[in-house]
């Protein structure tokens, strides 16, 4: 199985080079949003990618890195990075040199080369805390193929006369039709698909009980000690400044699918850092056993995420692609997985009031909302190879790609029918 | 909780129902002095919920443009939710309600950037033709010489059997204010501050409130806000109101539906007809929910509220997903959420609904389908938090075609596109056996007229706003 993989790349821009690299952006942005495509298509691994400008100041104006504006870059990729660094130096040259060019120490024309390029990109690469695929597995390639094959059996189902047939008979006329028809040949292997990994999640859940005591201890500590000493941001969603909502709005629902980028910084302390990591590791190893399924802490509509430290780990990014609304998204949120939320992301600045690490926190719905549009900043560009795609929808194709070649039975065979 | 009944206007309370017609003047300000004089005088008629006028009703609605030209302060006004302040016609709005194309707010004949300004709501209701739109005409004296300006003016009316232009019974289900003194079936009884200012809502949190920034007016006429905060509270037993005209083409829906239902010889199916639309509404003519009657409408005038979805119907072979109905309220069956779950969610995406009907007076069937002129409805609805009720509902629900597990469907009745980009299906999905029924080349029956977002105030606000 393939897997995909991210890839996140932190560049700090040449001093003056800004609003070059901004204008720039901004065109990539306008021309994907107008569908012209782009070098990195052509490379038929990315699912998603983005770019955006980091500013060192945070929300409040304050300094919180010397380093300047840098470029993110962040791709959601199929196979291994090595090979994604040499397409992307290799096929997306010409892309990548005018972007780069804007960036410290890129190499001059000159002494351009795949290689020159790779190690350069390279230099720059972060690792994530932690990744989550929705669809497992599922390359580009296979998400495209698995569409096209349900479109065409949709057709056929729809054109069809299906009258006094049994389902299995219309299952069979469906197989026979697509076995007919030479470009479906790969449709005939079936495809793993990842399923709960009970002995992990046994695993996991003797190591917690192992460690419940020290957590108990750690967590009423926070309580009592660190807690105490949070300040909320305390504004509600009608408070947040005019000018930044309406620069993410501007690029938001244009496709039934968004993005969604923040930059947190963390509380002062080892202890927060501490928690933070712990939950981290925690996250990964649900993200890896139980939400293998398209949901990530019970949310149906997450394609990718990531989380990502950056600055001597005094800052955290958080990168997400979702199907849908950022009111139903950040909704979501609270409503499936309010705790994890105010677990993790309470050990950044500013959350709203928390109990105990996990209670209130995101609950708390409209200082909540506030709080993640505060934190929230402008992604420059954004591209999603399948935007007229659900990951519900993704996750359908694939079954309905393996059951199509497999003997049903009747029951299964009108769950196979009912998926179109 | 006890609410202040006395202080919130009635409309978001009560339908009105025995108000067979309405006129909603819309005004803008020409002389704030005057147009608060105007105000004042008439606040003393202005329906609270706990009068029962038999003859006429009348209540006030502000935009945010309204409470700017009265002189509200733009540290004042700036407390106000963004949703209001910023109204229904910016872009990012546009494509969240999915007004494009003859329902582009460009196109509007009121509420859109090519309209004058509308700045206060005038809602009048009388009993019968005479008495509502005589004393419209009195009131009528008074605002045209007192530096307001009518811009726009809609009668409205209520059909017999509360029947829509398609042939619908219409506004059967509505939740229910705890502390109102109405009960309803528990999954419909919603805390206040889903829908007034001043209460805790589903969240068990107060709603997002208009605070006052700086002192104006008579602010001793203000109570203090819910939440505690010592500042005083605009928004207290207040609501936002949510306004759209929307026109119904009342023949090219009865013709979609007899097209893809006809005979082989090309007659109208009446009967299949009558279901295709049924089933995209789910409810039938008569108001009856298909959920519980799949077969045929069993006729006669249907109140039916009393069902829920998954015990009977979880494959949604009795109501497609895919219906109005069960995707604007989907009860028990809220995504692939459990039974109890759903109910808690889908509280925290109701709207109370008010719709008045204008043009002609036409019920709509597969054999009928050409009224006199334009007709269509104004819908209108109350809720606290706009962004997470109606248009959470507009877009999430309606216009989304992922819903479920669907790929292509918006709602057939109010979430298709007029022109949708090339290659873009528009679909609606019946679930049956053997296979799915697929209703291809949805269009747009429903078109967006005009409309504005609005602040429904307390009867203390509209006091104190004629002091600023």
């Amino acid at each position: 199985m393939i897997h995909q993989n991210p890839l996140t790349l932190v560049t700090p821009v040449k001093n003056g080079e800004h609003d070059n690299l901004d204008a720039l952006l901004m065109k990539i942005r306008q021309e994907i949003i107008k569908g012209s495509p782009q070098d990195f298509e052509n490379l038929n691994t990315i699912h998603y990618a983005r770019w955006i400008l980091l500013e060192p100041k945070d929300a409040d104006g304050k300094l919180q890195s010397d380093v300047g504006v840098r470029l993110v870059f962040s791709s959601d990729y199929d196979g291994d990075e090595d090979e994604h660094l040499t397409d992307l130096s290799t096929k997306c040259a010409r892309f990548i040199d005018d972007m780069y060019s804007c960036c410290e120490d890129y190499p001059p024309p000159a002494r351009r080369s795949p290689e020159s390029r790779k190690i350069y990109l390279s230099r720059w690469r972060v690792k994530e805390s932690a990744f989550f695929a929705g669809a497992p597995g599922r390359t580009l390639r296979q998400i495209r193929q698995e569409n096209e094959l349900r479109n065409y059996i949709w057709n056929f189902i729809k054109s069809g006369s299906w009258n006094n047939k049994s389902v299995n008979e219309i299952h069979n006329s469906i197989k026979e039709n697509v076995l007919a028809t030479k470009k479906f040949e790969w449709a005939k292997e079936p495809v793993k698909i990842p399923g709960v990994r009970w002995l992990g999640m046994a695993f996991l859940g003797l190591i917690l009980l192992v460690l419940l005591p020290f957590i108990i201890i750690w967590v009423l500590i926070i309580n009592f000690f660190l807690e105490p000493r949070d300040k909320p941001l305390g504004l509600t969603p009608s408070q947040v400044d005019e000018a930044h909502i309406k620069k993410l709005e501007e690029y938001e629902d244009l496709e039934n699918q968004n993005q969604f980028t923040q930059v947190l910084i963390m509380k002062p302390g080892k202890m927060r850092l501490i928690t933070l990591q712990g939950l981290m590791l925690f996250a990964k190893a649900l993200i890896k056993n139980l939400f293998v399924n398209g949901k990530l802490m019970g949310i149906p509509t997450i394609h990718f995420a990531r989380w990502v430290m950056i600055d001597g780990q005094k800052r955290m990014l958080f990168f997400s692609n979702f199907d849908g609304s950022w009111q139903q998204y950040l909704g979501d949120f609270i409503d499936k997985s309010g705790w994890g939320l105010t677990g993790i992301w309470s050990n950044t600045q500013k959350f709203p009031k928390t109990k105990f690490l996990f209670a209130a926190g995101a609950y708390d719905e409209e200082h909540f909302l506030a709080w993640s549009r505060y934190f929230q900043i402008p992604t420059s560009v954004w591209y999603c190879a399948y935007p007229h795609l659900s990951i519900k929808n993704v996750i359908n194709n694939t079954y309905i790609r393996n059951d199509l070649f497999k003997e049903l039975n009747e029951t299964e065979a009108q769950k196979f029918l009912k998926r179109f | 909780m006890e609410l202040e009944l006395s202080d919130i206007q009635g409309y978001v309370v009560r339908g009105y129902k025995y108000m067979m017609y309405s006129r909603y003047v819309m005004l803008t300000v020409t002389e704030p002095a005057l147009a608060k004089k105007f105000i004042k005088t008439n606040v003393p008629d202005v329906t609270n919920v706990t009068h029962h006028p038999t003859t006429h009703c009348l209540n006030f609605a502000f935009t945010s443009l309204g409470l700017k030209s009265l002189g509200m302060s733009r540290e004042n006004l700036d407390n106000f939710t963004r949703e209001f302040r910023e109204g229904m016609t910016t872009e990012h709005r546009q494509r969240l309600l999915g007004d494009f194309d003859s329902s582009a707010p460009g196109n509007w004949r009121w509420g859109g950037p090519n309209n004058e300004e509308v700045h206060i709501l005038l809602m009048v209701f009388g009993a019968n033709k005479e008495i509502a739109f005589n004393y419209a005409d009195q009131l009528k004296q008074q605002y045209i010489v007192s530096g307001l300006k009518e811009v726009c003016c809609i009668d409205g009316q209520t059909l017999p059997y509360n029947k829509e232009h398609f042939g619908f019974r219409d506004g059967i289900s509505q939740p229910t204010i705890k502390g109102t003194g109405r009960s309803g079936p528990p999954e419909h009884d919603i805390n206040a501050g889903e829908f007034l200012m001043g209460y805790k809502n589903e969240y068990n949190v107060y709603p997002d409130t208009p605070v006052l920034a700086t002192v104006q007016g008579d602010t001793t006429l203000l109570p203090f806000d819910a939440s505690g905060t010592g500042k005083r509270d605009l928004g207290r037993n207040g609501s936002y109101m949510v306004m759209r005209q929307l026109q119904q083409d009342v023949d090219l829906y009865w013709n979609f539906m007899n097209e893809a239902t006809k005979n082989e010889d090309g007659s109208v199916n009446i009967e299949a007809s009558i279901k295709l639309a049924a089933q995209m509404m789910g409810r039938w003519p008569s108001g009856a929910p298909i959920v519980k009657f799949p077969g045929k409408d069993p006729g006669g005038i249907s109140d039916d509220d009393d069902f829920l979805y998954m015990e009977h119907d979880p494959d949604g072979s009795k109501c497609p997903f895919g219906s109005h109905l069960r995707r604007t309220n989907p009860r028990d069956n809220f995504e692939d959420n459990g039974v109890k779950e759903s109910l808690r969610l889908t509280r925290r995406h109701r709207i109370m609904r008010r719709a008045r009907l204008y043009g002609d007076t036409y019920v709509g069937s597969p054999l009928n389908h050409s009224p006199d002129g334009e007709v269509g409805l104004v819908f209108t609805c109350f809720n606290a938090d706009i962004s997470r009720q109606f248009e959470f509902i507009q877009y999430t629900w309606a216009n989304y075609p992922k819903f479920k597990q669907l790929y292509n469907d918006p709602d057939p009745i109010c979430g298709v596109r007029e022109n949708p980009a090339p290659g873009t299906e528009q679909n609606f999905t019946i679930p049956c056996s053997p296979v799915n029924r697929y209703v291809t080349g949805l269009k747009k029956f429903v078109h967006t007229k005009g409309g504005a977002y609005f602040f429904f105030p307390s009867i203390t606000t509209i006091n104190y706003l004629t002091t600023i």
